[in-house]
Protein backbone atom coordinates (compact mmCIF):
# COMPACT_ATOMS: atom_id res chain seq x y z
CA UNK A 1 0.00 0.00 0.00
CA UNK A 2 1.09 3.58 -0.52
CA UNK A 3 -0.51 6.83 0.49
CA UNK A 4 -0.76 10.07 -1.44
CA UNK A 5 -1.60 13.06 0.66
CA UNK A 6 -2.64 16.47 -0.56
CA UNK A 7 -3.13 19.42 1.75
CA UNK A 8 -4.87 22.45 0.38
CA UNK A 9 -5.42 25.08 3.06
CA UNK A 10 -7.67 23.43 5.64
CA UNK A 11 -8.60 20.52 3.34
CA UNK A 12 -6.66 17.26 3.32
CA UNK A 13 -7.23 14.51 0.78
CA UNK A 14 -5.68 11.14 1.49
CA UNK A 15 -5.60 8.59 -1.30
CA UNK A 16 -4.96 4.97 -0.41
CA UNK A 17 -3.42 2.77 -3.06
CA UNK A 18 -3.64 -0.94 -2.26
CA UNK A 19 -4.89 -3.15 0.56
CA UNK A 20 -5.39 -1.58 3.96
CA UNK A 21 -4.56 -4.25 6.53
CA UNK A 22 -2.82 -4.69 9.87
CA UNK A 23 0.55 -4.09 8.23
CA UNK A 24 -0.38 -0.89 6.44
CA UNK A 25 -2.95 0.61 8.83
CA UNK A 26 -0.39 2.01 11.33
CA UNK A 27 1.29 3.93 8.50
CA UNK A 28 -2.04 5.46 7.45
CA UNK A 29 -2.84 6.32 11.03
CA UNK A 30 0.39 8.19 11.67
CA UNK A 31 0.22 9.91 8.28
CA UNK A 32 -3.30 11.20 9.01
CA UNK A 33 -3.02 11.95 12.70
CA UNK A 34 0.28 13.82 12.34
CA UNK A 35 -1.24 16.19 9.82
CA UNK A 36 -4.77 16.55 11.13
CA UNK A 37 -4.21 19.70 13.17
CA UNK A 38 -6.03 22.64 11.60
CA UNK A 39 -7.79 20.44 9.02
CA UNK A 40 -11.49 21.21 8.64
CA UNK A 41 -12.26 18.92 5.75
CA UNK A 42 -10.76 15.43 5.54
CA UNK A 43 -11.41 13.28 2.47
CA UNK A 44 -10.31 9.66 2.01
CA UNK A 45 -10.11 8.64 -1.63
CA UNK A 46 -10.62 4.87 -1.63
CA UNK A 47 -10.91 4.37 -5.40
CA UNK A 48 -7.66 2.39 -5.45
CA UNK A 49 -8.26 0.42 -2.24
CA UNK A 50 -9.63 -3.09 -2.88
CA UNK A 51 -9.79 -4.25 0.77
CA UNK A 52 -9.80 -3.01 4.33
CA UNK A 53 -9.34 -5.02 7.51
CA UNK A 54 -10.64 -4.03 10.92
CA UNK A 55 -7.33 -2.30 11.60
CA UNK A 56 -8.07 -0.02 8.64
CA UNK A 57 -11.62 0.64 9.78
CA UNK A 58 -10.32 1.64 13.19
CA UNK A 59 -8.14 4.30 11.56
CA UNK A 60 -11.22 5.75 9.81
CA UNK A 61 -13.11 5.62 13.09
CA UNK A 62 -10.34 7.42 14.93
CA UNK A 63 -10.10 10.07 12.23
CA UNK A 64 -13.89 10.50 12.28
CA UNK A 65 -13.86 11.02 16.05
CA UNK A 66 -11.20 13.69 15.69
CA UNK A 67 -12.97 15.40 12.78
CA UNK A 68 -16.24 15.49 14.74
CA UNK A 69 -14.45 18.06 16.90
CA UNK A 70 -12.93 20.17 14.17
CA UNK A 71 -14.79 19.79 10.88
CA UNK A 72 -16.06 17.09 8.56
CA UNK A 73 -14.82 13.85 7.05
CA UNK A 74 -15.93 11.80 4.07
CA UNK A 75 -14.83 8.81 2.07
CA UNK A 76 -15.15 8.73 -1.71
CA UNK A 77 -14.75 6.16 -4.46
CA UNK A 78 -15.16 3.04 -2.31
CA UNK A 79 -15.53 -0.13 -4.38
CA UNK A 80 -18.44 -2.55 -3.99
CA UNK A 81 -16.59 -4.89 -1.59
CA UNK A 82 -15.42 -2.08 0.67
CA UNK A 83 -18.89 -0.49 0.64
CA UNK A 84 -20.30 -3.80 1.78
CA UNK A 85 -17.86 -3.90 4.69
CA UNK A 86 -18.93 -0.37 5.67
CA UNK A 87 -22.54 -1.50 5.44
CA UNK A 88 -22.38 -4.70 7.49
CA UNK A 89 -20.16 -3.27 10.19
CA UNK A 90 -22.49 -0.34 10.71
CA UNK A 91 -19.83 2.15 9.57
CA UNK A 92 -22.15 3.54 6.93
CA UNK A 93 -24.26 4.98 9.76
CA UNK A 94 -21.28 6.79 11.24
CA UNK A 95 -19.16 7.82 8.30
CA UNK A 96 -20.16 10.09 5.46
CA UNK A 97 -19.81 7.94 2.34
CA UNK A 98 -20.03 9.89 -0.89
CA UNK B 1 -48.69 -22.57 -4.79
CA UNK B 2 -47.21 -24.19 -1.71
CA UNK B 3 -48.41 -22.88 1.65
CA UNK B 4 -48.59 -23.86 5.32
CA UNK B 5 -51.01 -22.66 7.95
CA UNK B 6 -50.26 -23.17 11.63
CA UNK B 7 -50.54 -21.17 14.88
CA UNK B 8 -52.53 -18.50 13.11
CA UNK B 9 -49.58 -17.97 10.77
CA UNK B 10 -49.86 -18.44 7.05
CA UNK B 11 -46.66 -19.01 5.09
CA UNK B 12 -46.88 -18.78 1.31
CA UNK B 13 -44.02 -19.76 -0.97
CA UNK B 14 -43.62 -17.74 -4.15
CA UNK B 15 -41.55 -19.09 -7.01
CA UNK B 16 -40.29 -18.08 -10.43
CA UNK B 17 -41.32 -14.65 -11.73
CA UNK B 18 -44.26 -12.45 -10.81
CA UNK B 19 -45.16 -9.83 -13.40
CA UNK B 20 -48.26 -8.38 -15.10
CA UNK B 21 -48.91 -11.67 -16.87
CA UNK B 22 -49.48 -13.70 -13.69
CA UNK B 23 -49.81 -11.25 -10.75
CA UNK B 24 -53.63 -11.47 -10.72
CA UNK B 25 -53.50 -15.27 -10.66
CA UNK B 26 -50.97 -15.28 -7.84
CA UNK B 27 -53.16 -12.91 -5.83
CA UNK B 28 -56.26 -15.01 -6.39
CA UNK B 29 -54.41 -18.16 -5.38
CA UNK B 30 -53.30 -16.54 -2.12
CA UNK B 31 -56.76 -15.16 -1.31
CA UNK B 32 -58.39 -18.50 -2.13
CA UNK B 33 -56.55 -20.01 0.84
CA UNK B 34 -58.93 -17.97 2.99
CA UNK B 35 -57.64 -16.27 6.13
CA UNK B 36 -58.79 -13.62 8.61
CA UNK B 37 -57.18 -10.13 8.88
CA UNK B 38 -55.51 -11.00 12.17
CA UNK B 39 -53.50 -13.84 10.61
CA UNK B 40 -49.75 -13.31 10.40
CA UNK B 41 -48.64 -13.74 6.79
CA UNK B 42 -45.09 -14.76 5.92
CA UNK B 43 -44.15 -14.59 2.25
CA UNK B 44 -41.19 -16.87 1.62
CA UNK B 45 -39.40 -15.73 -1.55
CA UNK B 46 -36.58 -18.26 -1.59
CA UNK B 47 -37.45 -19.44 -5.10
CA UNK B 48 -38.60 -16.10 -6.48
CA UNK B 49 -36.34 -14.66 -9.16
CA UNK B 50 -38.16 -11.48 -10.13
CA UNK B 51 -41.08 -9.30 -9.08
CA UNK B 52 -42.55 -6.49 -11.19
CA UNK B 53 -44.66 -3.52 -10.08
CA UNK B 54 -47.81 -5.62 -10.60
CA UNK B 55 -46.37 -8.13 -8.12
CA UNK B 56 -45.46 -5.34 -5.68
CA UNK B 57 -49.06 -4.19 -5.71
CA UNK B 58 -50.17 -7.69 -4.69
CA UNK B 59 -47.78 -7.54 -1.73
CA UNK B 60 -49.03 -4.06 -0.84
CA UNK B 61 -52.67 -5.18 -0.78
CA UNK B 62 -51.68 -8.17 1.34
CA UNK B 63 -49.93 -5.85 3.80
CA UNK B 64 -53.07 -3.66 3.88
CA UNK B 65 -55.46 -6.53 4.60
CA UNK B 66 -53.10 -8.24 7.06
CA UNK B 67 -50.96 -5.70 8.86
CA UNK B 68 -48.70 -8.43 10.20
CA UNK B 69 -47.21 -9.42 6.84
CA UNK B 70 -43.52 -10.00 6.34
CA UNK B 71 -41.21 -11.17 3.60
CA UNK B 72 -38.35 -13.58 4.16
CA UNK B 73 -35.59 -15.17 2.08
CA UNK B 74 -35.57 -12.54 -0.69
CA UNK B 75 -32.63 -13.09 -3.05
CA UNK B 76 -30.33 -10.11 -3.70
CA UNK B 77 -32.06 -9.07 -6.94
CA UNK B 78 -35.52 -9.19 -5.43
CA UNK B 79 -34.33 -7.47 -2.25
CA UNK B 80 -32.88 -4.66 -4.31
CA UNK B 81 -36.26 -4.07 -5.96
CA UNK B 82 -37.88 -3.81 -2.50
CA UNK B 83 -35.11 -1.51 -1.35
CA UNK B 84 -35.35 0.84 -4.33
CA UNK B 85 -39.11 1.10 -4.13
CA UNK B 86 -39.07 1.89 -0.41
CA UNK B 87 -40.85 -1.34 0.57
CA UNK B 88 -38.06 -2.13 3.02
CA UNK B 89 -39.18 0.82 5.13
CA UNK B 90 -42.81 -0.17 4.89
CA UNK B 91 -42.57 -3.73 6.15
CA UNK B 92 -40.19 -6.33 7.48
CA UNK B 93 -38.22 -7.79 4.57
CA UNK B 94 -35.25 -10.04 5.14
CA UNK B 95 -32.66 -11.24 2.69
CA UNK B 96 -31.88 -14.87 2.01
CA UNK B 97 -28.72 -16.04 3.68
CA UNK B 98 -25.75 -16.49 1.39
CA UNK B 99 -24.92 -20.18 1.07
CA UNK B 100 -21.35 -21.27 1.38
CA UNK B 101 -19.54 -24.58 1.57
CA UNK B 102 -16.79 -25.36 4.04
CA UNK B 103 -15.71 -28.47 2.18
CA UNK B 104 -11.93 -28.70 2.17
CA UNK B 105 -11.56 -25.67 4.45
CA UNK B 106 -9.03 -25.90 7.26
CA UNK B 107 -10.54 -26.29 10.74
CA UNK B 108 -8.78 -23.81 12.99
CA UNK B 109 -10.73 -24.12 16.19
CA UNK B 110 -13.49 -25.89 18.05
CA UNK B 111 -15.71 -24.30 20.63
CA UNK B 112 -18.53 -25.60 22.78
CA UNK B 113 -21.14 -24.63 20.21
CA UNK B 114 -19.42 -25.12 16.89
CA UNK B 115 -16.43 -25.43 14.59
CA UNK B 116 -14.32 -22.60 13.21
CA UNK B 117 -13.00 -22.84 9.63
CA UNK B 118 -10.70 -20.60 7.65
CA UNK B 119 -12.50 -19.83 4.37
CA UNK B 120 -9.86 -17.64 2.75
CA UNK B 121 -6.82 -15.56 3.65
CA UNK B 122 -8.91 -12.87 5.35
CA UNK B 123 -11.95 -14.59 6.79
CA UNK B 124 -13.07 -17.35 9.12
CA UNK B 125 -16.47 -18.85 9.70
CA UNK B 126 -17.93 -20.16 12.93
CA UNK B 127 -20.44 -22.88 12.07
CA UNK B 128 -22.92 -23.57 14.86
CA UNK B 129 -23.73 -27.21 15.66
CA UNK B 130 -27.31 -26.43 16.61
CA UNK B 131 -29.52 -25.71 13.56
CA UNK B 132 -31.78 -23.56 15.78
CA UNK B 133 -29.06 -21.16 16.84
CA UNK B 134 -30.07 -18.31 14.54
CA UNK B 135 -31.24 -16.01 17.36
CA UNK B 136 -28.08 -16.66 19.32
CA UNK B 137 -25.94 -15.88 16.24
CA UNK B 138 -27.76 -12.63 15.55
CA UNK B 139 -27.46 -11.60 19.17
CA UNK B 140 -23.72 -12.30 19.23
CA UNK B 141 -23.19 -10.47 15.96
CA UNK B 142 -25.20 -7.45 17.04
CA UNK B 143 -23.09 -7.12 20.18
CA UNK B 144 -19.84 -7.49 18.23
CA UNK B 145 -21.01 -4.87 15.77
CA UNK B 146 -21.96 -2.46 18.51
CA UNK B 147 -18.58 -2.85 20.17
CA UNK B 148 -16.84 -2.40 16.83
CA UNK B 149 -18.49 0.87 15.86
CA UNK B 150 -17.89 2.18 19.35
CA UNK B 151 -14.19 1.76 18.73
CA UNK B 152 -13.51 -1.33 20.85
CA UNK B 153 -10.71 -3.15 19.04
CA UNK B 154 -12.21 -6.40 17.81
CA UNK B 155 -12.59 -8.44 14.60
CA UNK B 156 -15.11 -7.37 11.94
CA UNK B 157 -18.28 -9.41 12.13
CA UNK B 158 -19.30 -10.02 8.52
CA UNK B 159 -22.54 -11.72 7.51
CA UNK B 160 -24.56 -14.70 8.63
CA UNK B 161 -24.56 -17.51 6.07
CA UNK B 162 -26.05 -20.94 5.50
CA UNK B 163 -23.81 -23.98 5.51
CA UNK B 164 -25.93 -26.93 4.45
CA UNK B 165 -28.72 -27.04 7.04
CA UNK B 166 -26.62 -25.18 9.64
CA UNK B 167 -25.89 -21.49 10.12
CA UNK B 168 -22.53 -19.81 10.29
CA UNK B 169 -21.19 -16.44 11.28
CA UNK B 170 -18.38 -14.96 9.19
CA UNK B 171 -15.64 -12.96 10.88
CA UNK B 172 -12.44 -11.31 9.85
CA UNK B 173 -9.44 -13.58 10.39
CA UNK B 174 -7.03 -12.26 12.99
CA UNK B 175 -3.45 -13.40 12.70
CA UNK B 176 -3.11 -12.96 16.38
CA UNK B 177 -1.81 -14.74 19.45
CA UNK B 178 -3.70 -14.85 22.71
CA UNK B 179 -2.26 -13.21 25.82
CA UNK B 180 -2.59 -16.63 27.49
CA UNK B 181 -0.20 -18.18 24.97
CA UNK B 182 2.25 -15.28 25.25
CA UNK B 183 2.21 -15.58 29.02
CA UNK B 184 2.78 -19.34 28.95
CA UNK B 185 5.73 -18.87 26.61
CA UNK B 186 7.27 -16.15 28.73
CA UNK B 187 5.89 -15.70 32.28
CA UNK B 188 8.22 -12.75 32.84
CA UNK B 189 5.93 -10.69 30.58
CA UNK B 190 3.15 -10.85 33.18
CA UNK B 191 3.48 -7.27 34.35
CA UNK B 192 3.70 -5.81 30.84
CA UNK B 193 0.71 -7.81 29.56
CA UNK B 194 -1.37 -6.95 32.64
CA UNK B 195 -0.69 -3.29 31.98
CA UNK B 196 -1.80 -3.65 28.34
CA UNK B 197 -4.91 -5.59 29.32
CA UNK B 198 -5.84 -2.71 31.63
CA UNK B 199 -5.50 -0.21 28.76
CA UNK B 200 -8.17 -2.04 26.74
CA UNK B 201 -10.30 -2.53 29.82
CA UNK B 202 -10.23 1.21 30.44
CA UNK B 203 -11.18 1.82 26.79
CA UNK B 204 -14.21 -0.43 27.28
CA UNK B 205 -15.14 1.21 30.56
CA UNK B 206 -14.91 4.69 29.08
CA UNK B 207 -17.57 3.77 26.53
CA UNK B 208 -20.96 5.05 27.60
CA UNK B 209 -24.25 3.61 26.45
CA UNK B 210 -27.86 4.60 26.15
CA UNK B 211 -30.27 2.96 28.60
CA UNK B 212 -31.19 -0.53 27.46
CA UNK B 213 -28.55 -0.65 24.75
CA UNK B 214 -26.88 -3.66 26.38
CA UNK B 215 -28.09 -6.12 29.03
CA UNK B 216 -28.04 -4.65 32.56
CA UNK B 217 -25.47 -6.53 34.66
CA UNK B 218 -26.99 -5.38 37.94
CA UNK B 219 -30.25 -7.10 37.12
CA UNK B 220 -28.38 -10.36 36.61
CA UNK B 221 -26.40 -9.84 39.81
CA UNK B 222 -29.57 -9.21 41.84
CA UNK B 223 -30.84 -12.53 40.55
CA UNK B 224 -27.65 -14.25 41.76
CA UNK B 225 -28.14 -12.71 45.19
CA UNK B 226 -31.82 -13.72 45.34
CA UNK B 227 -30.95 -17.32 44.54
CA UNK B 228 -27.90 -17.44 46.81
CA UNK B 229 -30.04 -16.31 49.78
CA UNK B 230 -31.50 -19.80 49.97
CA UNK B 231 -28.10 -21.37 50.63
CA UNK B 232 -26.44 -19.06 53.17
CA UNK B 233 -27.17 -17.69 56.66
CA UNK B 234 -30.36 -15.60 56.18
CA UNK B 235 -28.84 -12.42 57.64
CA UNK B 236 -25.87 -12.76 55.28
CA UNK B 237 -28.11 -13.40 52.30
CA UNK B 238 -30.25 -10.34 53.12
CA UNK B 239 -27.27 -8.07 53.49
CA UNK B 240 -25.76 -9.19 50.18
CA UNK B 241 -29.03 -8.64 48.36
CA UNK B 242 -29.45 -5.18 49.90
CA UNK B 243 -25.90 -4.20 48.96
CA UNK B 244 -26.33 -5.58 45.44
CA UNK B 245 -29.45 -3.45 44.97
CA UNK B 246 -27.60 -0.38 46.25
CA UNK B 247 -24.90 -0.54 43.55
CA UNK B 248 -25.41 2.60 41.45
CA UNK B 249 -26.79 2.18 37.93
CA UNK B 250 -24.19 3.36 35.46
CA UNK B 251 -24.07 3.55 31.66
CA UNK B 252 -20.61 1.97 31.46
CA UNK B 253 -19.84 -0.77 28.92
CA UNK B 254 -18.58 -4.03 30.44
CA UNK B 255 -16.93 -6.90 28.59
CA UNK B 256 -18.30 -9.55 30.94
CA UNK B 257 -15.73 -12.29 30.30
CA UNK B 258 -12.43 -10.48 30.47
CA UNK B 259 -9.35 -12.68 30.77
CA UNK B 260 -6.11 -13.51 28.95
CA UNK B 261 -7.73 -16.00 26.57
CA UNK B 262 -9.98 -13.31 25.15
CA UNK B 263 -7.26 -10.73 24.52
CA UNK B 264 -5.20 -11.14 21.35
CA UNK B 265 -2.09 -9.48 20.01
CA UNK B 266 -1.69 -8.87 16.29
CA UNK B 267 1.29 -6.90 14.96
CA UNK B 268 1.64 -5.13 18.28
CA UNK B 269 -2.03 -4.16 18.36
CA UNK B 270 -4.24 -5.64 21.08
CA UNK B 271 -7.68 -6.92 20.13
CA UNK B 272 -10.58 -8.51 21.93
CA UNK B 273 -12.61 -11.56 21.00
CA UNK B 274 -15.83 -13.02 22.36
CA UNK B 275 -18.21 -10.13 22.48
CA UNK B 276 -21.28 -12.17 23.35
CA UNK B 277 -21.09 -11.29 27.05
CA UNK B 278 -21.07 -7.48 26.61
CA UNK B 279 -23.23 -5.74 29.18
CA UNK B 280 -23.57 -2.42 30.96
CA UNK B 281 -23.28 -1.51 34.60
CA UNK B 282 -20.87 -0.57 37.37
CA UNK B 283 -17.25 -1.64 36.71
CA UNK B 284 -17.22 -3.60 40.01
CA UNK B 285 -19.11 -6.32 38.09
CA UNK B 286 -16.22 -6.53 35.63
CA UNK B 287 -13.78 -7.01 38.49
CA UNK B 288 -16.00 -9.70 39.98
CA UNK B 289 -15.78 -11.53 36.63
CA UNK B 290 -12.01 -11.09 36.33
CA UNK B 291 -11.54 -12.28 39.92
CA UNK B 292 -13.58 -15.35 39.08
CA UNK B 293 -11.40 -16.27 36.09
CA UNK B 294 -8.02 -15.70 37.72
CA UNK B 295 -8.62 -16.56 41.36
CA UNK B 296 -12.02 -17.82 42.52
CA UNK B 297 -12.37 -20.79 40.15
CA UNK B 298 -9.22 -22.25 41.68
CA UNK B 299 -10.01 -21.51 45.33
CA UNK B 300 -10.21 -25.20 46.17
CA UNK B 301 -8.52 -26.97 43.28
CA UNK B 302 -5.45 -24.92 42.35
CA UNK B 303 -5.11 -26.79 39.04
CA UNK B 304 -8.38 -25.42 37.64
CA UNK B 305 -6.79 -22.31 36.21
CA UNK B 306 -4.16 -24.41 34.47
CA UNK B 307 -6.88 -26.25 32.59
CA UNK B 308 -8.84 -23.07 31.87
CA UNK B 309 -6.18 -20.49 31.03
CA UNK B 310 -3.03 -22.63 30.80
CA UNK B 311 -1.14 -20.75 33.50
CA UNK B 312 -0.22 -21.65 37.10
CA UNK B 313 -2.34 -20.46 40.01
CA UNK B 314 0.45 -18.22 41.34
CA UNK B 315 0.84 -16.63 37.92
CA UNK B 316 -2.93 -16.07 37.64
CA UNK B 317 -3.12 -14.45 41.07
CA UNK B 318 -0.16 -12.26 40.17
CA UNK B 319 -1.95 -11.19 36.96
CA UNK B 320 -5.07 -10.31 38.95
CA UNK B 321 -3.05 -8.21 41.41
CA UNK B 322 -1.28 -6.41 38.56
CA UNK B 323 -4.61 -5.75 36.86
CA UNK B 324 -5.85 -4.01 40.01
CA UNK B 325 -2.58 -2.13 40.46
CA UNK B 326 -2.61 -0.66 36.95
CA UNK B 327 -6.33 0.00 36.78
CA UNK B 328 -6.26 1.91 40.07
CA UNK B 329 -2.89 3.55 39.59
CA UNK B 330 -2.57 6.44 42.06
CA UNK B 331 -4.95 4.91 44.62
CA UNK B 332 -3.57 3.59 47.90
CA UNK B 333 -3.38 -0.08 48.82
CA UNK B 334 -6.34 0.17 51.22
CA UNK B 335 -8.58 1.31 48.35
CA UNK B 336 -7.39 -1.54 46.11
CA UNK B 337 -7.88 -4.12 48.88
CA UNK B 338 -11.41 -2.83 49.35
CA UNK B 339 -12.21 -3.22 45.63
CA UNK B 340 -10.83 -6.75 45.75
CA UNK B 341 -13.03 -7.67 48.72
CA UNK B 342 -16.14 -6.32 47.01
CA UNK B 343 -15.35 -8.07 43.74
CA UNK B 344 -14.82 -11.32 45.66
CA UNK B 345 -18.13 -10.91 47.49
CA UNK B 346 -20.07 -10.49 44.24
CA UNK B 347 -18.13 -13.31 42.62
CA UNK B 348 -18.75 -15.84 45.41
CA UNK B 349 -22.43 -14.85 45.50
CA UNK B 350 -22.58 -15.79 41.83
CA UNK B 351 -20.62 -19.00 42.43
CA UNK B 352 -22.83 -20.27 45.27
CA UNK B 353 -25.81 -20.07 42.97
CA UNK B 354 -23.91 -21.39 39.97
CA UNK B 355 -22.47 -24.40 41.81
CA UNK B 356 -25.73 -25.34 43.53
CA UNK B 357 -28.11 -24.78 40.62
CA UNK B 358 -26.20 -24.92 37.35
CA UNK B 359 -23.32 -27.30 38.04
CA UNK B 360 -25.07 -29.48 40.62
CA UNK B 361 -23.69 -30.46 44.03
CA UNK B 362 -23.46 -34.11 43.05
CA UNK B 363 -20.70 -33.33 40.50
CA UNK B 364 -17.16 -34.29 41.58
CA UNK B 365 -15.60 -31.55 43.68
CA UNK B 366 -18.72 -29.39 43.57
CA UNK B 367 -19.69 -29.86 47.22
CA UNK B 368 -16.27 -28.77 48.55
CA UNK B 369 -16.23 -25.76 46.22
CA UNK B 370 -19.76 -24.79 47.21
CA UNK B 371 -18.85 -24.97 50.93
CA UNK B 372 -15.80 -22.80 50.29
CA UNK B 373 -17.84 -20.09 48.49
CA UNK B 374 -20.60 -20.14 51.10
CA UNK B 375 -18.07 -20.01 53.92
CA UNK B 376 -16.30 -17.08 52.26
CA UNK B 377 -19.53 -15.07 52.19
CA UNK B 378 -20.44 -15.85 55.78
CA UNK B 379 -16.95 -15.17 57.14
CA UNK B 380 -16.30 -11.95 55.23
CA UNK B 381 -19.71 -10.31 55.28
CA UNK B 382 -18.70 -7.90 58.06
CA UNK B 383 -15.69 -6.60 56.13
CA UNK B 384 -17.81 -4.72 53.58
CA UNK B 385 -20.61 -2.18 53.84
CA UNK B 386 -21.19 -1.70 50.15
CA UNK B 387 -20.36 -3.55 46.94
CA UNK B 388 -19.10 -0.69 44.81
CA UNK B 389 -16.29 1.82 44.62
CA UNK B 390 -16.43 5.52 43.79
Amino acid sequence: MDITKEINGSKMTVKINGRLDTNSAPELESEVMENIEGIEELVFDLSQMPYTSSAGLRVFLKAQKQMNKQGSMSVIGACEDVLEVFEITGFSDIINIA
Amino acid sequence: MKHTFENNTLTVYLAGRIDSSNAADVEKEILDIGFAPDVKVIVDMQDLEYISSAGLRVILRLKKSNADTEIINACSDVYEIFDMTGFTELMSISKAYREISVEGCEIIGEGANGLVYRIDADTIIKVYKNPDSLDEIHNERELARKAFVMGIPTAIPYDVVKVGNLYGSVFELLNAEGFAKLLIEDPSRSDELAKESVEILKAIHSTHLKPGELPDKKKTAIRWAEHTKAYVDPAVGDKILEMMKAIPDTDTMLHGDYHIKNIMKQNGENLLIDMDTLAMGHPIFEFAGIFMAYVAFSSVDRDNVKGFLGIDYECAVQFWKSTLKYYFEGKDQAFIDDVEKKAAMICFTRLVRRTAEKVGLDKPGARAFFEYCKNYLETNIDTVDSLYFE
